[in-house]
């Protein structure tokens, strides 16, 4: 008798689990997008002398237009492309010295670079980037272009740029601008 | 082992009931299935909802659209497939509907649908062209052809029926946010809606809103609504916001695209597929294509667009006496897909807070609307046929 009982009681709990199971694997599953393809890091040679530095352009807004203003600033240059373009833009994410406005929530963070070999940057933020965005389609369009225009134009080897959050691919910062392909950059932004 | 003995009859109850509630949980739930059956003459695909059914039909090239009127959430139970002539389905979400694409391997289908009762059932089959069908295909070559020479002179000719007015963000999307806390969700649908009631009132087409309350609409599913209600004009309302302190006006913008971008993938792709180009479309090829030719599908309407950026635009800074910040072009999500003449318009910048008072106000959004107006009819006076 009890045995027959915890049998049942097996079953039971089988069928349970099978139950369950299917409850959750049914239905229509939600697509995961994956992340866009990411190719290591380039490898270069490294011939160039330490202690060297070289002058990069980096591009900010100002109160009196609506364009992009260049400010010089020193890196080095004893490293590869890739390392140079990520302090060029951890160099934008700290904002201007020269009293220029930044288009970044003060809290964004770089978390990583790569360029590929068809160059492409893809440059990976923090959410704060999107979290603490002013969300218009004016702040958008000029945090997305300070760091591509900074971007390309500094580094040859750079032509477009793609921008993630967190490792992964986003719609837009908040709504307006098209994040889902890569940007080239808008030279008709920069003042003169 | 006592006490195991005495709690069986407690653990069995536990466990029906839980296998009970399990099991009522999933037949509450509406849900529609869908499945594909391969037949000599036809592939069938029968919709069966666990709701009454209502729905209507729309044919395109390549693909099928079923748009099923419901506002609750349902489930959909789909038979995995492998079909002759269906590649696939995909779901769009309105408001009080579902859309749903059925993608088809073949370009030349036609169809067939009948409905079943008890239980309902839709079902539509599809079978291999016969020549009535194939005139799709033709302006499907159009599309193509005017996408990549860049000439799209028909819709400037084309009679205004059905305007699609996208109130921006919504819902758990507030959009940017004033210094008073003004959200631009709620300007975008307040305007949004007076701009409605106006063209309504004074012209002889459809007003179609993408939202007319606060709640959330996928970039996608904006453009998809637009095509779908066969959108003649599309214009989105938005309120601007800046890190610069002192913009200040209104700006209205039409789609920018790597041009040369779009293009080259075009033409990498015509030239790995001669046969494409020799043969006509077909088979596995096809859905590259159509895939490229809905993504660019604003592209062909660049210059239209810009037309109807330039009329609401001089009308806003007539009107409000705002600074002439022009047009400008962007790669806005939401008009990336919309298949007529789109616009994206910043009325104001909720940012700037002279201007956030503003646009809280009836009057001021009265005058917007005017504006918006008369942009309109000068459009549509000056580039459509009427």
């Amino acid at each position: 008798m009890d045995r027959k009982r915890v049998a049942i009681l097996g079953i039971l709990f089988v069928v349970l689990v099978v139950l369950v199971i299917v409850f959750f694997k049914s239905g229509l599953k939600e697509k995961i997008i994956p992340a866009a393809p990411i190719s290591p890091p380039e490898v270069e040679p490294l011939r160039l002398q330490p202690g060297q530095t070289r002058i990069v352009i980096l591009f900010f807004l100002s109160e009196n237009d609506t364009l992009l203003h260049p400010e010089e600033r020193e890196i080095p240059a004893d490293t590869s492309v890739v390392h140079q373009a990520k302090q060029t833009i951890q160099e934008l994410i700290k904002g201007s010295r020269r009293g220029f406005i930044s288009p970044f929530p003060p809290e964004t963070k770089l978390r990583e670079l790569y360029v590929t070999d068809e160059g492409v940057a893809y440059v990976d933020f923090s959410k704060d980037i999107v979290e603490k965005h002013l969300s218009g389609s004016s702040a958008e369009i000029s945090t997305i272009f300070s760091v591509v225009n900074s971007l390309a134009y500094n580094f040859n080897s750079i032509e477009k740029v793609f921008i993630l959050i967190e490792g992964r691919e986003r719609e837009t910062l908040g709504g307006h601008i098209n994040l889902s392909r890569p940007f080239l950059p808008l030279y008709d932004l920069i003042a003169q | 082992m006592v006490n195991l003995k005495k709690r069986i009859p407690f653990i069995t109850g536990a466990v029906l009931f839980l296998l009970l509630s399990v099991v009522s949980v999933s037949q509450i739930q509406p849900f529609l299935k869908l499945t594909t059956r391969d037949y000599e003459e036809f592939s069938r695909v029968t919709i069966q909802p666990s709701f009454p059914l209502s729905f209507e039909i729309e044919k395109g090239s390549s693909f099928l659209l079923v748009k099923i009127s419901i506002d609750i959430p349902f489930r959909i139970q789909k038979d995995p497939f492998d079909s002759r002539i269906i590649r696939s389905y995909g779901w769009t979400k309105g408001r009080d509907y579902y859309i749903l694409t059925i993608k088809t391997k073949i370009r030349d289908f036609s169809y067939d649908y009948f409905v079943l009762d008890d239980p309902t059932q839709l079902v539509i089959d599809f079978s291999e062209a016969d020549d009535e069908s194939r005139r799709g295909d033709r302006e499907d070559q159009s599309l193509l052809d005017s996408a990549l020479s860049r000439e799209s002179d028909q819709s400037s000719t084309q009679e205004i029926q059905t305007i699609v007015i996208d109130p921006g963000h919504g819902g758990m999307e507030p959009g940017a946010q004033g210094k008073y806390g003004t959200l631009e969700k709620d300007i975008a649908l307040a305007i949004g809606l007076k701009f409605k009631a106006v063209i309504e009132k004074n012209l002889p087409v459809r007003v179609v809103m993408t939202r007319d309350t606060d709640e959330s609409v996928s970039l996608e599913n904006r453009a998809a609504i637009a095509n779908f209600e066969k959108a003649d004009l599309f214009i989105s309302i938005h309120a601007n916001s800046s890190y610069r302190k002192d913009a200040r006006g209104s700006e209205s913008f039409f789609l920018s695209r790597e041009a040369s971008d779009d293009e080259a993938r075009m033409l990498a792709y015509l030239e790995n597929n001669p046969a494409v180009v020799e043969k006509g479309i077909g088979g596995d090829s096809e859905d590259e294509i159509t895939m490229i030719l809905w993504d660019m599908a604003q592209s062909a309407y660049l210059k239209e667009s810009s037309l109807l950026a330039e009329t609401l635009q001089e009308e806003l800074n007539f009107l409000l006496k705002t600074r002439n910040r022009g047009i400008k072009q962007a790669p806005f999500r939401v008009l990336t897909g919309v298949a007529c003449p789109a616009v994206l318009v910043e009325v104001a910048f909720i940012s700037n807070p002279d201007e956030e008072r503003k646009l809280q106000t009836e009057w001021f959004q009265n005058n917007v609307v005017e504006a918006l107006y008369r942009g309109l009819e000068n459009y549509i006076n000056s580039y459509t046929r009427q």
